[in-house]
């Protein structure tokens, strides 16, 4: 079965988006992974679990991509996330970005990593050592604001 | 009759991933009203909640045809 582009259910393998990302114009590298933490809110992390809307975050991530290459002028971003239960350690997401100078790939990576955050149609839940389960608050998606 | 999806924390409202809802079409606002008084407590998250239809992120007097899927997306938190 062909791999999902941008959401994952096996581990992430940066290896992979190297080898495709590669570029001779690109002197710079920058590399952003998401890492399950064994800590959230003062409470000991067991581990997480992630879901999507597959094919909303499929597309939300393919137009990031696109964006962050023409907003910074960068030769090269790739996003992928990870969906499933994830151990502590796991990367839960990676982007990768290279651009003919630091400067802007530094740039474009926190900028795909933050925007990531407030549209990507992705759910935390956070399984907890003393047993307890959670979502996250969260980030409303930009739609809702037009109705209130 | 539609197909509702629910993602995140509004799969332990509704206690479901998905339901088929009596509705007969009209505006999203319309079935949103109609699945509050199914499970009352999904009002409370409705003021933080995106719609999407058929895989696209709609407003809510968007129109919704019989047969169409709407999901229910609350606020994300990936990365």
């Amino acid at each position: 079965m062909k791999k999902s582009k941008h959401l994952q259910s096996e581990p992430l393998d940066l290896a992979e988006l190297i080898a495709e990302t590669a570029d001779p114009s690109a002197g710079a590298l920058v590399v952003f992974s998401g890492t399950v933490r064994n800590h959230h809110a003062g409470k000991q992390v067991e581990y997480l679990n992630y879901t999507a809307h597959a094919a909303l975050c499929e597309k939300v991530l393919a137009e990031l991509e696109s964006e962050t290459r023409e907003r910074f002028g960068v030769s090269q971003c790739r996003i992928v996330h990870r969906e499933g239960d994830l151990r502590i350690g796991e990367d839960s997401v990676l982007v990768v970005v290279r651009s003919a100078h630091r400067k802007e790939a530094f740039a474009a990576a926190e900028y795909a990593i933050n925007t990531l955050k407030e549209r990507a149609p992705v759910w935390k839940r956070e399984h907890y050592a003393d047993g307890t389960v959670d979502y996250q608050e969260g980030v409303p998606l930009s739609a809702c604001k037009h109705d209130h | 009759m539609i197909t509702v999806e629910f993602y995140g924390v509004l799969r332990e409202v509704a206690e479901t991933d998905r339901l088929q809802c009596d509705f007969s079409g009209g505006a999203v606002e319309e079935a949103l009203s109609l699945l509050c008084r199914q499970i009352p407590a999904l009002a409370a998250h409705l003021p933080r909640l995106a719609c999407a239809v058929d895989d696209e992120i709609v407003s809510r007097d968007a129109q919704l045809g019989s047969g169409a899927t709407l999901a229910l997306l609350p606020p994300v938190s990936g990365g």
